[in-house]
């Protein structure tokens, strides 16, 4: 038998056009939503794309970006957004939205806006995780700290792990640090200042995502971290409890938002209600995810630093619209005073 | 015969045809080569041209901040200083086990070389979090030390210099043993016994014969070595911490953290540059031993 180019070719096509048939069936149901590499990409992998394809039909692509990746995505791809929606927490989510990235939102459209704490959702985007930042520590070999100004006192000081500015629960901490030595929301020189006194006697300084391992093995018995870390944590067996500082936890939001000239509007906002319903909300807030709900139905776990979510009004929270102007210089000056 | 020698030996068309298909099968490679390596690294060169942080203002302000900061020429010195210091350690480590892989029967050699490939069957991740592992304060090494009463209080090796070298000799080791071995596999036997019967002492046969003749297989390692020490992320961050600062802890912190991605593109073209410098002295000195070699 001869196989003529043409008919090979022509073969090929049919072949391949047929391939993007299930394509176009599926194309109804769509939505591509980013979402922070690891934990959360696993809850809601395992959690929220199963649930909106049982209610809405809708097929869930998770992208696993970071957030200032997804800023930068987002801005290279000049209106022709690469996903549906943004995760970010509340300095990348500023800068978003100085960069126009997002779609005007229509809280309305939210099917389960009345399950949130009031002004949990407004004209750019909805809370949908929060997260409360304090100290770690491991309280079978230290006693439990006060607040931020033991850190730098025996017999914690030893067992220091620090991180720096890189992500939003380092800043926060060092702010907070800077201010009982006279610094402020803009002003963390002091906090380094003091550092650099201790720093030989500090027992390990990190990369954020390093700091749990660190903490896990031993390198460090007290640290600045999130509730979620420490629920995780404490999951694998980990000697590690939760501590609020006399000052104040300190308290932000993760926010989603729609990327700004999306084609899945609709499907955009069946996910964002999907991921704030009371179902969503409560299996994430489950072991091992431990995620800090935002749905007024939820109930929350004994070991939550809050009775409830009105709680969290009284925690410390930062204005990131004057952190992210300074946010380059302080991570340089860290790595200039920390340096070996 | 090679495949020139063979294009030569044909008559003339079917020789013309031969270099047109020879030149064809190169295409796609070159092609891929020039949109996935050529094009981002112009493109890297570009962003580096640029002011601010959204990439709108073209000017040098990246490379005067860079290069105008004492602190960004500790960083590149420290970099290639922990690239060199793990060549030395793997080379005086890897040199007497490819030697000892020698002198091993056949079937043991085979059972050697697995145990070389095998750090690279594991992911980098993986190994890096297993020498925090080894390295920590309850580690295994600290733990082994203080059971034998060689130490009361923990050895501090986690987010030390020393510590990370270690680690990188064992996750850089198969980069330097596998082309070593590859190159002395090949040297004839009998040059070792004819230097023995000219009266050479074992270890000046090393020197004069053995260590010449693998000349080629220690600077490819090295090369190896290098580039990918200086290079490694995840060991540099995660072993060394971030009090030891090197060039791809700059660039993640500049490109992925803070945004300004002109910045980031000057930090990588320093990495670039300055390892290529060192990776072409080192070739320089491969060339020049060679050539004494074959005079």
């Amino acid at each position: 038998m001869t196989v003529h180019r043409r008919t090979l070719l022509a073969g090929t096509v049919a072949f391949g056009g047929a391939s993007f048939l299930p394509a176009i069936a599926q194309a109804k149901g769509q939505v591509v939503a980013t979402t922070y590499p690891g934990t959360w990409e696993d809850a809601y992998r395992t959690i929220v794309l199963p649930m909106l394809k049982k209610k809405d039909n809708i097929d869930l692509e998770l992208a696993p970006l970071f957030a200032m990746d997804q800023i930068g995505k987002a801005r290279a791809s000049r209106g022709a957004p690469p996903f549906d929606v943004f995760v970010l927490d509340p300095g990348p989510r500023i800068v978003g939205l100085e960069a126009g990235l997002f779609e005007k939102f229509d809280a309305k459209k939210l099917g389960n806006l009345a399950k949130l704490p009031a002004g949990f959702a407004d004209d750019v985007g909805v809370h949908v995780s929060a997260q409360v930042v304090g100290i770690a520590y491991n309280p079978k070999k230290l006693p439990a700290p006060k607040g931020w100004g033991d850190l730098l006192k025996d017999p914690w000081v030893s067992r220091l792990g620090i991180t720096g500015f890189q992500t939003t629960f380092g800043t926060s901490s060092l702010i907070e640090l800077s201010k009982l030595f006279g610094g402020s929301l803009t002003n963390v020189d002091p906090a380094l200042v003091e550092l650099k006194k201790v720093l030989p006697k500090i027992a390990a300084v990190g990369l954020p995502a390093a700091m749990p391992g660190l903490f896990q093995q031993g390198q460090c018995d007290v640290m600045y971290t999130n509730t979620q870390t420490v629920a995780t944590l404490k999951g694998k067996g980990v000697d590690v409890e939760f501590v609020k500082p006399e000052s104040g936890a300190i308290t932000f939001f993760t926010t989603m938002h729609i990327a700004k000239g999306t084609g899945e509007l609709a499907n955009a906002y069946k996910y964002l209600d999907m991921v704030i319903s009371k179902d969503a909300q409560e299996a994430l807030t489950k072991p091992p995810y431990n995620f800090l709900p935002v749905n007024n139905d939820v109930p929350l776990a004994a070991d939550m630093p809050m009775k409830s979510l009105d709680e969290m009004a009284t925690y410390v929270q930062h204005d990131w619209s004057k952190i992210n102007p300074q946010r380059a210089a302080w991570i340089e000056k860290f790595n200039k005073e920390m340096a070996k | 015969m090679t495949s020139a020698a063979i294009g030569a030996s044909l008559p003339g068309e079917q020789r013309r045809w031969f270099r047109l298909a020879e030149w064809q099968l190169a295409l796609p490679l070159s092609l891929a080569f020039a949109g996935l390596f050529l094009a981002p690294l112009l493109l890297l060169v570009a962003t580096s041209f640029f002011d601010d942080d959204k990439i709108t203002q073209p000017g040098f302000a990246s490379w005067l901040k860079f290069f105008g900061d004492p602190f960004s020429y500790k960083v590149i010195l420290d970099t290639l200083l922990l690239g060199l210091k793990t060549v030395c350690a793997t080379v005086v480590i890897g040199y007497p086990l490819a030697l000892v892989y020698l002198d091993l029967p056949p079937r043991l050699q085979k059972v050697l070389l697995f145990i070389i490939v095998l750090p690279m069957l594991l992911s980098v991740v993986v190994r890096t979090f297993a020498w925090i592992v080894v390295l920590g304060r309850e580690g295994v090494v600290n733990q082994t030390l203080q059971w034998l009463g060689v130490i009361s209080e923990p050895l501090k090796l986690l987010q030390t210099e020393l510590g990370l070298v270690i680690s990188l000799t064992q996750i850089e080791m198969p980069l330097m043993l596998l082309p070593l071995i590859s190159v002395m596999s090949r040297l004839d036997p009998n040059l070792r016994d004819a230097s023995a019967a000219l009266g050479a002492s074992r270890w000046r046969t090393l020197f004069t014969v053995i260590v010449p003749l693998s000349m080629p297989g220690l600077i490819a390692g090295c090369l190896l070595v290098f580039a990918s020490a200086t290079t490694a992320f995840i060991s540099q961050t995660v072993i060394g911490g971030v009090r030891l600062i090197y060039l791809p802890l700059l660039i993640w912190q500049q490109s992925l953290v803070v945004y300004h991605w002109p910045l980031a593109a000057v930090a990588s073209l320093s990495l670039v540059v300055s390892v290529l410098s060192v990776i072409a002295a080192l070739s320089w000195l491969g060339r020049r031993s060679s050539r004494h070699l074959h005079a």
